[in-house]
């Protein structure tokens, strides 16, 4: 699925909005206003309501079904995206495990924040990189180290 | 009357199906189309694109629809909240009963055509909307 797009420069407000809306959803920005997500009724969906948001503050979007000209190419865009959760799942991990030394209650915060996120980058992971176990060992052995109140 | 939104419901059209038929249309039929240009004639569009009964300005259709036909029971906004976390997964509400209804919803959707998916998720909403009203006038989930 891609989605190509233009946003007025002024008012920045919907620029930045539309932005962090895409970055929730996992996009992976091609060039400037050209940003694209796997295929699937859930991401088509949600690029059709993200180009009507474009279109209702005045700019222009059009969503495409398109298909990579070589599997190889495809590949590295796998791993683009991949790579580019990799790096949240390591803060998740790495996060987990400076929290092992707070105190019971603040670990047990902790935990529940970083499980939340957790959730929120598997919303955004379409090729799931091998830093996803880590991070969910990594909080779950956390977990493991709450007492139960 | 005819409502028709796109095949393959998910929980915002299913909550707003279940809405239309409770509290707006009684004879409601729906008509399940892949593209807005197959939408018949006499068809009331929802959730699609480019339609008044759809997303607009963060709301979810489930919103936009409660908003539109000027349903202001305190419960189906209790229950806009859970749909439009379920749809939306924006973290503009605490709905933490959203990710169970959002899973419901997509294995309903790979099991049962639409129509059935309609007609289960009907007794579904009617469980949470009564399950919502107690809570709300007792000020604490029901028992």
């Amino acid at each position: 699925m891609l989605l190509a797009y233009r946003l007025p420069r002024e008012p920045s407000a919907p620029r930045v909005t539309v932005w962090r809306k895409l970055r929730r959803l996992g996009v992976t920005q091609l060039v400037d206003g050209l940003v694209a997500l796997p295929a699937d009724a859930r991401t088509r969906e949600q690029l059709e309501w993200l180009a009507d948001e474009v279109v209702d503050a005045d700019g222009e979007a059009t969503v495409w079904l398109g298909r990579l000209g070589s599997a190889a190419q495809e590949r590295a865009l796998a791993r683009r995206m991949a790579d580019a959760v990799a790096v949240d799942y390591a803060a998740v991990a790495s996060d987990a495990e400076a929290a092992a030394s707070e105190p019971d209650v603040a670990r047990r915060r902790t935990v529940a924040r970083l499980r939340r996120e957790l959730q929120r980058i598997g919303r955004r992971d379409f090729f799931p990189p091998p830093e996803r176990d880590g991070a969910h060992t990594a909080v779950e052995r956390l977990a493991a180290t709450v007492s139960v109140p | 009357m005819r409502w028709a939104t796109r095949a393959g419901v998910h929980v915002d059209r299913a909550a707003c199906a279940w809405l239309v038929r409770r509290f707006v249309d009684a004879d409601a039929d729906f008509v399940f189309v892949d593209d807005p240009d197959e939408v018949p004639a006499d068809a009331t569009p929802f959730d699609m694109r480019g339609v008044e009964l759809s997303h607009h300005d963060d709301h979810c259709t489930f919103e936009t629809m409660l908003s539109r036909f000027g349903l202001d029971d305190p419960v189906l906004w209790d229950l806009a909240r859970i749909v439009h976390e379920a749809d939306l997964a924006d973290d503009r509400f605490d709905a933490p009963e959203a990710a169970g209804l959002d899973v419901i919803c997509r294995g309903l959707s790979m099991v049962l055509a639409d129509a059935q998916v309609l007609a289960v998720t009907g007794s579904m909403f009617d469980g949470l909307y009564e399950h919502r009203r107690r809570a709300l006038l007792l000020g604490r989930d029901p028992a």
